[in-house]
């Protein structure tokens, strides 16, 4: 029997769904791929069909919620931010679009975009990376930074978006109110060392 | 390929302490201290926020620390390595950023204000923080606004400037149009400062309080205390906005002195919605080359301002000329209340002490320091003590004291006052009851404000209610 398309968005949907519960019933650690798929009314085979991983599953949410942000942040944009304003806006706009999964994504986080992870995991984080990356680049050919831009620069900019990344996800402060000041002095810098580059 | 160790270190401005080494707050405290004391802050933004830290991220640093060591848990030493390179250079980043508007830059205003409290390296070094702190965003700006007013915050307004008109140690001002029409100034809070600032307070005190052993010990740690309250009262808009009604109930009827009304509607701990009052601060007052008899009119509009709060039992702690507002009709406005004395009943009446102290008259001058200085009977045998004591009484009077027209902007005036001050802080005869931190810190404010203006008023036309004594004459 062939399977549509439509189909196969809809149980891709349903796996989604349910690994949101289960991950946030059960924890990261704990919630299975055999529970997901049991969760999802497939057979566990089928789930590998469209995703290789627990991990991919994250890393799917994750890059759904980023495509949503992408859309936001645009509409907030009023075209005359800085450099840092135009970083500020865009990472925490994406951090918002996440708000709803704060408390599975450290785990899931950890898993995906360790640089220790195993390559298969690597994979999944992979594709959030360079999504975020090119984002990012678009942003600063926009104010004027040549690209590409040296991979050190690249690397600690990574490093650090994931430093607040992490920071975010265990802020316990009121509205996450600690992330935005920390953000806000990290990209200062990050902007300052771009447009460095720029001269 | 990853970069290699020197290549990272290299592409971020060049940092030659050791590293921090996280033991205790204190110690890390101390070492930002030796750190600011050893070299200028620098002008650049992206070098000074490289340079200056802050204790508040050492939460980022614990919890980035942990979950990035998790990583390693099980690599070789090799990847370990790798891993623990790029750990260390997040943590330096993350280290050297502080907030700049935080505590420190609210310590290094109090600090300069109060040198009988904190040592004067510390002051001199603190106090030139806060001159530069970078201005918010419009993005972070919205941001703040949404978490505190709500999603549709904008539709409060009909309009909202993008760019801050007034900078705020710990905030910034912008003005609005509500939708009602009123023209208002929206001064917001940076985020995380009311947390920040008790926290690295508390570190402030562990490293402050060993230098101050002595027989004055107990009386600082009042008076840090009581400074460590005011700083807390100070990031409470709520309790901000509260004073300014009460400011303004006194104020209500007279026409030359204006206190901006307050819409609470729209006001939070961390937003203050206030009356947008048109003027000019005192240095472009003074670039208008006002004439003297409008220099006296504000001068006595000053004085005025600081005698009847003081009768409502509160007091106008910080007037600096950014509190100020000389208004185009030529009314005086105030507008920041957030550093507000309201006087206990024995506070009260140690005000009313002091107002009655006269040098001429020895037992009042005694009851003075008895009650209110914790003097002993060997402090009052002290002609040294007893004397400097006096010439302080004696300046506070002189302006009141002077047949006609007192001249602020006498400059030998001002530097007498400080004379006695510094010759008070040399000697360490600094034990007072805590209200007097920012009884003097006002006294000065206030005398600094009228020489700049080059004032003069004489005080016998000053309408004073006499509430200290209905039998003695002025103070």
């Amino acid at each position: 029997m062939r399977i549509t398309a439509q189909a196969k968005t809809a149980t891709r949907d349903r796996i989604l769904a349910v690994a949101v519960e289960l991950f946030r019933e059960q924890g990261w650690e704990n919630a299975t791929t055999r529970d997901i798929a049991a969760a999802a009314g497939i057979a566990n085979g089928t789930l590998f069909n469209y995703f290789p991983s627990r991990e991919a599953i994250a890393a799917a949410l994750l890059e759904e919620a980023m495509a949503g942000s992408d859309v936001e942040f645009h509409k907030r944009r009023t075209g005359n931010e800085s450099l840092a304003e135009d970083l500020f806006l865009y990472v925490w706009t994406g951090l918002k679009s996440l708000r709803k999964y704060r408390k599975i994504l450290a785990p899931a986080a950890d898993a995906i975009f360790s640089p220790l992870a195993q390559p298969a995991r690597q994979e999944a984080g992979a594709a959030v990376r360079v999504r975020h990356l090119e984002a990012l680049g678009q942003i600063l050919a926009e104010h004027g930074v040549p690209l590409p831009l040296p991979a050190v620069l690249l690397q600690l900019y990574w490093t650090l978006h994931l430093g607040v990344f992490a920071f975010w996800a265990a802020d316990g402060s009121p509205h996450q109110e600690d992330t935005l000041a920390l953000l806000d002095r990290s990209l200062r810098l990050f902007a300052g060392a771009f447009l460095k580059e720029a001269q | 390929m990853n970069p290699k160790l020197d290549e990272l270190m290299a592409a971020f401005p060049p940092d030659s302490d050791a590293e921090t080494e996280a033991n205790s707050a204190a110690a890390q405290l101390q070492q930002i201290f030796a750190d600011l004391a050893s070299r200028p802050v620098p002008a650049s933004s992206l070098h000074r926020l490289w340079t200056i830290g802050g204790l508040s991220t050492q939460i980022a640093l614990a919890r980035l620390s942990l979950w990035m060591r998790g990583w390693f848990a099980n690599a070789d030493e090799q990847q370990r390595q790798a891993a623990e390179t790029n750990l260390r250079v997040a943590l330096k980043i993350f280290h050297r950023l502080g907030y700049l508007r935080g505590a420190l830059a609210k310590l290094g205003q109090a600090a300069g204000d109060f040198p009988q409290v904190i040592p004067a390296q510390i002051a001199d070094t603190l106090d030139r923080l806060h001159f530069d702190a970078p201005p918010m965003h419009y993005s972070l700006i919205r941001e703040l606004l949404e978490n505190e007013l709500g999603v549709d915050w904008e539709g409060r307004f009909q309009a909202f400037d993008k760019q801050p008109f007034a900078a705020a140690s710990i905030g910034q001002v912008h003005r609005a149009v509500l939708k009602s029409g009123e023209i208002v100034a929206v001064k917001i809070q940076y985020p995380g400062i009311a947390r920040t600032i008790d926290a690295d307070f508390r570190n402030l005190s562990a490293v402050l309080f060993p230098m101050r052993l002595g027989k004055s010990w107990d009386s600082v740690k009042e008076q840090f205390e009581a400074i460590r309250q005011m700083l807390q009262q100070e990031i409470d808009y709520e309790q901000e906005a509260q004073s300014v009604r009460e400011a303004r109930a006194i104020f209500a009827n007279d026409n030359g002195i204006v206190v901006p009304t307050v819409f609470g509607a729209h006001c939070t701990k961390r937003v203050l919605t206030m009356q947008y009052l048109p003027g000019r601060h005192l240095p472009n007052f003074l670039a208008t080359h006002p004439n003297q008899d409008l220099r006296n009119s504000f001068g006595a509009k000053l004085l005025l301002t600081w005698y009847r709060m003081h009768a409502a039992r509160m007091n106008y702690a910080d007037p600096q000329s950014g509190n100020y507002l000389f208004l185009d009709d030529g009314r005086l406005g105030l507008i920041d209340f957030g550093c507000v004395q309201h006087f206990t009943s024995q506070e009260f009446e140690a005000l009313r002490l002091s107002y009655l102290s006269d040098d001429t008259i020895p037992e009042t001058v005694r009851e003075l320091l008895r009650r209110t200085c914790q003097a002993s009977d060997a402090d009052l045998a002290n002609e040294e003590y007893l004397g400097l004591m006096n010439d302080a009484i004696r300046w506070m009077k002189e302006p009141i004291r002077h047949p006609g027209p007192f001249d602020f902007g006498d400059e030998e005036h001002l530097r007498r006052g400080l004379g006695w001050f510094g010759r008070l802080i040399a000697k360490r005869y600094t034990r007072s009851d805590p209200m007097f931190v920012y009884f003097h810190r006002s006294v000065f404010g206030l005398r600094s404000l009228l020489y700049r203006l080059g004032a003069r008023v004489d005080f016998q036309t000053l309408p004073i209610e006499n509430w200290w004594n209905p039998i003695v004459d002025r103070p």
